[in-house]
């Protein structure tokens, strides 16, 4: 199955009056992985979108060898019916029928177990799709694509939801997929796994493409000058400074100590599970898991939003009272900052100004609008939120500036306040680029070399590695392991996975 | 008290059940769909008021029943056209289609009859023996060729729905609108789609109560369409469930007719009117809320 050859020339798409992409051009061919990179905002997935036809193009030309049908794309957010199952998914849009319209699923089940057994990408047909893990979805999407027909997949972000494993695992059929000819594009934002499974590299920069070739096998064994090539060409210039943890002291002491945290949900199931931890002063602490094992109630709990949890949070020797009363949520404020990690949920109002979002909370805390004034434009400063301007929707930044103005809000505030003890993290720089992460990564330790207690819980090893000077690992609600910072991704992910050798 | 379990009281609840679950399967039908339908009510009354003025014009029920169907979808065809291309909030739409329903109804009956109340009597279907009889009442329910057309699609409507190629559309279309566009599905042209069938069954009920009462009387659907919207949400929106639920609404409210005749005129006879009512309250309240509600309901494919 040899798949198309994609041009696509000195396209320009527009979303009402703001240009996604200026000008891009990018030729895909059968055979190899191209991996695009860039910063949020620099138009990557507007770039896959414009490929296969949904994104308002105002010029240039797409020609695909063999028409539009021939290419299917997969989603950063998964395109699937939650109460359908996987097989229902598969064939939607696209079903063989009897007569009358008569659906018929037998066939289908038929061509998906060969298409299965083809691609050894495996799904259970008949499982639910809101059971299925998060990788039996995404192989669900690919085989979707596969069954329609498509010889050229574009994915959109496909390992920001995977564990190390199971990105592995990905890339591996990706690549089998690509030698058997068909056309691969993934944009990511992981540089490791450009330079590991990447054919070709296309850089994208403020809606431009900066740089468009093959990477040769050779440049493989030499990772890091790769690496700084990439990320000069990401930024337009020097790579930002590698973060690394401040120096712990000898004897800080423990500032925050959680013992037998356990909180069930409403399902019945213990999603923490007797969870014990210790941060010191000055520490930072990683979190690393598989999604939904706790990390998130973790979050919440401390941050005083889970009112059935059980167990005790000592901050400074002294345990944390239950939330009883605004006051209480207000007591855990002076000394805790939170980022959650959704930020469209949990972090920000979208529909309010960026000014707005950067004080939410401190109402009456600020004397007086200049005063306001000066301590929204000193936060949009110092974390380089771009446009700088405080009037801004919040919901029309880039992903990676609405989450310096929810970091900036968490940090400059805690370290304004005479009480400050902890910060806690959740996935600080998901779906972020190099650029604001490394913003982001800075004022993190910063806040730790200012003696704050950090609790990091990240969905990338990098990010943990650089920044922590211990990772524990959870798993099915509680700690597994603790490993130091220079644990090998191997060992990580096993332990990840709750495999006791780790 | 044997006057419970006997034929008449399976006839009356059987006749009583078929607009309830006219208008709760048409609801099944634009809610799995994603489209939030509250103006059953109105297409109930709409329905029962075309079937009477054209079966009177034309001493025609099956033109009568056809007019009502085709009345019954384009009502349900503009609440599609508002909420799916004007985006107007269902809600608003089936208020709106509700009392739309009311005043035309009303403004019908005085400009053909000039009547306040009600329009002259009408030979509806006459099929199965005459007679007083429980087994002669029975008989007559049964062979009702509209008591046939909602027994069909009660019948038809979960099968279409799991095992057709529209069916599994229309549920894509309720439950993600957003990835069913994703691969190529026009949401809105199904929801429409959906939507007329939804108007076609629903109407279909309200030219069973007129054709039962053989003629129209102002505000005659006197809430059923709102009552059978309870029936969908208590089925957790499955159609089988939802019929069954309204049969259990007849059964109660022919019982009610029933023990009326024998506990006539005391308090306890007022007290037993209510019983429809206060089981449903009751159903409602101890469901488990929203189970089973399309997750695309009120949703749209693109902003």
């Amino acid at each position: 199955m040899r798949g198309p050859v994609m041009k696509i020339e000195d396209i320009a798409v527009r979303y009402g009056d703001c240009w996604s992409i200026r000008s891009a051009t990018i030729t895909l061919e059968p055979g190899v992985i191209h991996a695009i990179l860039g910063e949020n905002g620099a138009g990557k997935s507007t770039l896959l979108k414009a490929a296969i036809g949904v994104a308002p193009r105002v010029a240039g030309t797409v020609r695909i060898e063999g028409g539009a049908g021939t290419i299917g794309m997969v989603h950063q957010h998964f395109m699937l019916v939650s109460a359908f199952t996987a097989l229902e998914n598969l064939v939607l849009g696209n079903e063989p029928t009897g007569s009358f319209g008569r659906l018929d699923l037998a066939k289908a089940r038929r061509e998906a177990e060969a298409l299965m057994e083809k691609t050894g990408l495996r799904v259970n047909l008949d499982a639910r799709t809101s059971d299925l893990a998060v990788g039996e979805r995404q192989r669900l999407e690919i085989l979707r694509v596969l069954y329609r027909g498509a010889r050229a997949i574009l994915l959109d972000e496909p390992t920001a939801v995977l564990s190390p494993l199971e990105a592995e695992e990905l890339y591996t059929t990706l690549g089998a997929l690509a030698e058997e000819g068909a056309t691969i594009a993934v944009v990511t934002h992981r540089m490791d796994e450009v330079i590991r499974f990447a054919g070709h590299v296309t850089i994208m920069r403020r809606g431009r493409t900066v740089l468009s070739r093959p990477i040769a096998a050779e440049e493989r064994s030499d990772p890091k000058r790769l690496e700084d090539v990439l990320t000069r060409a990401i930024m337009g210039g020097e790579p930002p400074p590698e973060t690394s943890p401040p120096a712990l002291a000898e004897d800080a002491k423990v500032e925050l100590s959680i013992e037998d945290l356990v909180l069930v949900d409403a399902g019945g199931e213990r999603v923490l599970d007797g969870l014990n931890l210790t941060v010191k002063k000055g520490e930072i602490v990683g979190i690393a898991g598989i999604e939904g094992n706790g990390q998130r109630e973790l979050v919440r709990a401390v941050a005083g939003l889970e009112p059935g949890v059980a167990g005790s949070i000592v901050l400074g020797g002294a345990r944390l009272p239950a939330v009883r009363s605004t006051e209480d949520l207000r007591k855990r404020r002076r000394a805790i900052a939170v980022v959650h990690e959704d930020r469209h949920a949990e972090g920000l109002m979208l529909d309010a100004s960026v000014g707005d979002n950067l004080v939410l909370g401190e109402l009456g805390e600020i004397e007086g609008p200049s005063a306001e004034a000066a301590l929204i434009s000193r936060r949009i400063e110092r974390f380089g939120v771009i446009p700088p301007e405080p009037a801004r929707r919040a919901g029309d930044l880039s992903g990676g500036n609405q989450q310096k103005v929810v970091v900036a809000r968490a940090l400059d505030r805690i370290e304004a306040s005479p009480e400050r003890a902890l910060v806690v993290l959740g996935q600080p720089t998901r779906g972020v680029d190099v650029g604001a992460a490394a913003t982001i990564h800075g004022a993190i330790v910063k806040a730790a070399e200012k003696g704050l207690a950090v609790l990091v819980v990240s969905a990338d090893l990098g990010e943990l590695r650089r920044l922590s000077h211990r990772i524990l690992v959870i798993h099915r609600g509680r700690i597994v392991a603790e490993l130091p910072p220079t644990t090998s991704d191997d060992v990580i992910g096993r332990a990840m996975l709750g495999m006791e050798d780790a | 008290m044997s006057s419970i379990f006997s034929l008449t009281m399976l006839a009356e609840s059987i006749r009583i059940a078929v607009p309830y679950a006219c208008a709760a399967i048409g609801g099944v039908w634009a809610e799995r769909a994603g489209v939030i339908q509250i103006g059953l009510e109105g297409i109930l009354l709409t329905g029962a008021f075309t079937a009477v003025a054209v079966t009177h014009a034309t001493h025609s029920p099956t033109l009568g029943l056809v007019a009502a169907i085709g009345a019954g979808i384009t009502l349900s065809l503009g609440h599609g056209q508002l909420t799916e291309r004007a985006r107007v909030h269902a809600v608003i739409s089936g208020i709106a289609l509700n009392l739309l329903a009311l005043a035309a109804t009303r403004m019908g009956l005085r400009a053909l009859y000039d009547s306040a109340s009600n329009s002259p009597g009408i030979e509806a279907f006459r099929f199965g023996p005459t007679g007083a009889t429980g087994g002669a009442m029975l008989l007559r329910v049964l062979a009702d060729p509209v008591f046939f057309c909602a027994l069909a699609a009660v019948a038809a409507t979960p099968f279409v729905l799991r095992n057709t190629r529209f069916g599994l559309r229309v549920r894509a279309a309720g439950e993600n609108p957003v990835a069913a566009a994703s691969v190529g599905i026009s949401v809105t042209r199904v929801r429409l789609a959906a939507l007329a069938v939804s108007g076609a069954i629903c109407a279909l009920g309200g030219a069973h109560l007129a054709y039962d009462q053989q003629r129209f009387e102002s505000g005659m659907s006197a809430g059923r369409g709102f009552i059978a919207l309870a029936a969908v949400v208590v089925s957790g929106w499955r159609a089988g469930r939802a019929a069954l639920a309204c049969l259990v609404f007849g059964v109660l409210e022919a019982l009610q007719i029933v023990l009326q005749d024998e506990v006539r005129k005391t308090a306890i006879g007022d007290l037993i009117q209510t019983l429809p009512y206060v089981a449903t309250l009751l159903v409602l309240a101890l469901a488990p809320r929203r189970a089973g509600a399309p997750e695309g309901l009120g949703k749209h494919a693109a902003p």
